[in-house]
């Protein structure tokens, strides 16, 4: 098994406009900046009916998300993380407020294949090979269109390039959980989608397997910069991926704070060894401190 | 060209997992043959002293000897009563699952007969649909579906059910129909319950057939009237030669299931495999 630099090729197309917008350097990072073009989350509010309450889960959120910007939603349990992205993702519908991707709602963006999700676990088909599985995406809704800029990826390249080219025949049981989480990142990126969510996809690893995932998904979205909303528990991850780092705080979930990371790109395996890093990762973790030391 | 001691290992090792592979599959087989062989002893002991109550199985097999052509036609017309019968009942099951695995008011409002239909016992019902139905192969075909339609539902219901909800998910945002996601997720993700199901219903459905014929006994073939009939006219020897050809039907039905499943499921036992 390949541990680092799962991405060999830069193969994966890029549009025109992610190429202008989306380059490190020119992010200001600042989610609340106004921008036409990207995603943008308003007032969202959404609770669960649990006995005869109502438990808030995530109360008047506001996001934006600029095309090509690299977000990650990071906090304890319960602050509503997930759940803004199954919004997000269209999964759930919020009790108030709405969701916009690049201008159109979250039904049309999906009827036109613009998300392509990675769940927490791979969540492959077993009785599908590596290949079949990369396929689906591609099989399923094939009215989707997409706009004119679509170029869906070879799956056999795509996997290639992601050093599966020696198990596209395989089924995923046997594969490591590693690999597995390659293939599902490979199935979310084949049919070329306008935003990547991702729910903890290494949340399931071992910390240095989920350290290999996390370069490779580095490299693969330098290679290709699309806009992605990123899911963690873990901070070092948070800051190594991210151009914004979106602290929320529980019960009720809402953002507490919203921090950019000006490190350079490409990051390196070293970017989590100099200051700057470090100087960002104490200032999120102070953040997420407080979000336990004033609930309310 | 001299043999490399890293081939010998390997041979070594090959003849181990031969000579293993062998040694497993005489404990698959040695202890089912050495207990059918003393159930067969114990049979032929206590017919010969009792002659009026059970053949000796030198006479049951003399009987399928001598008349081979009655045995054969007849287990051929029970095996298709209790396949057609089945195979409807288990399509009908299963489309009713699907509606109600989608349906959640259908599943509340038909769950109920349902259980009504399973809990009636096949037996009572039998004589009046052939009185319904006439002596023709339908009435057979009802029964055999009716005592497989139960246990075939519930197992569909169940397997509709089984998906991942995190692959739901991932159709869901690529805004797959309803039918994409019942032919590439739910159908594929219930096949083992759907397996596991068949290998209850089919043998069932042979009794099913059975029954059926006993109630129209005289009037039709199979093996359900064969051993009507003959047990009237203290035909013993015919009766339990039926029974042997039923159990090795029986037998023949399960296998082929479990064939089938080998094949269409060979990414669920090596998963479990693995997993274990």
């Amino acid at each position: 098994m390949q541990t680092t630099a799962w991405l060999s090729a830069d193969l994966v197309p890029r549009s025109g406009a992610e190429q202008v917008s989306g380059h490190a350097a020119q992010l200001t990072n600042d989610v609340s900046a106004a921008d036409d073009d990207g995603v943008s989350i308003s007032d969202i509010w959404k609770a669960f009916a649990t006995g005869n309450e109502n438990t808030p889960a995530v109360e008047g959120v506001n996001l934006r998300i600029r095309r090509g910007q690299f977000v990650t939603l990071i906090g304890p349990s319960g602050c509503g993380k997930s759940t803004l992205l199954r919004i997000v993702a269209g999964l759930l519908t919020p009790d108030r407020g709405s969701v916009s991707i690049f201008g159109e709602t979250v039904i049309h963006a999906a009827e036109s294949k613009h998300i392509g999700l990675v769940p927490q676990t791979p969540a492959l088909l077993p009785w599908r090979t590596v290949i079949e599985n990369v396929e689906l995406p591609l099989q399923v809704n094939k009215h989707g269109t997409g706009g004119g800029d679509r170029r869906p990826i070879d799956p056999r390249e795509l996997l290639e390039s992601f050093g599966l080219g020696g198990v596209l025949d395989r089924r995923p049981h046997e594969l490591s959980g590693g690999m597995q989480q390659r293939v599902a990142i490979a199935r979310a990126f084949v049919f070329d989608p306008m935003i990547l969510l991702m729910d903890e996809p290494f949340s399931a690893l071992d910390e240095f397997t989920r350290e290999a995932q996390r370069r490779g998904l580095l490299e693969l979205w330098q290679s290709n910069q699309k806009t992605v909303l990123f899911v963690t528990h873990s901070v070092a991850e948070a800051v190594e991926l991210s151009d914004v780092i979106v602290v929320m705080s529980p019960q009720p979930g809402r953002i507490r704070a919203v921090i950019p990371v000006d490190l350079p790109r490409p990051r390196g395996s070293l970017v989590g060894n100099s200051e700057a890093f470090h100087t960002v990762e104490v200032e999120v973790r102070r953040e997420l401190r407080r979000t336990w030391s004033q609930p309310e | 060209m001299t043999s490399n001691p890293r081939n010998d290992w390997r041979g070594a090792r090959v003849s181990t997992r031969r000579s293993r592979w062998r040694a497993l599959r005489m404990q698959m087989w040695v202890p089912p043959i050495v207990g059918f062989g003393l159930i067969v002893l114990g049979w032929q002991l206590y017919a010969v002293h009792n002659p009026y109550i059970i053949p000796t199985v030198s006479q049951i097999v003399d009987q399928l000897r001598t008349q081979p052509g009655l045995y054969w036609h007849d287990m051929l017309v029970t095996l298709r009563e209790a396949v057609v019968g089945a195979s409807c009942g288990m399509a009908a099951a299963f489309l009713l699952a699907v509606l109600m695995s989608h349906v959640r008011i259908l599943e509340r409002a038909l769950m109920p007969l349902a259980v009504v239909l399973n809990v009636t016992p096949i037996v009572a019902i039998a004589p009046g649909l052939v009185v319904a139905f006439g002596f023709g192969f339908t009435p057979k075909y009802i029964i055999a579906g009716v005592i497989v339609f139960f246990p075939f539902l519930v197992n569909s219901l169940v397997g509709l059910r089984s998906l991942d909800p995190e692959v739901l998910d991932v159709f869901t945002t690529l805004h797959a129909s309803r039918w994409e996601v019942l032919w590439r997720l739910e159908l594929p993700s219930s096949l083992p319950y759907l397996f596991a199901a068949a290998r209850i219903c089919l043998p069932l459905s042979l009794i099913g057939a059975v029954v059926a014929e006993f109630s129209a006994a005289g009037q039709t073939t199979g093996l359900g009237s064969l051993i009507e009939t003959s047990a009237n006219q203290a035909d013993l020897q015919a009766v339990y030669a039926s029974v042997v050809v039923l159990a090795l039907l029986g037998i023949s039905v399960t296998f082929v299931v479990a064939m089938f499943q080998r094949r269409l499921l060979s990414w669920q036992s090596s998963s479990r495999a693995r997993s274990q």
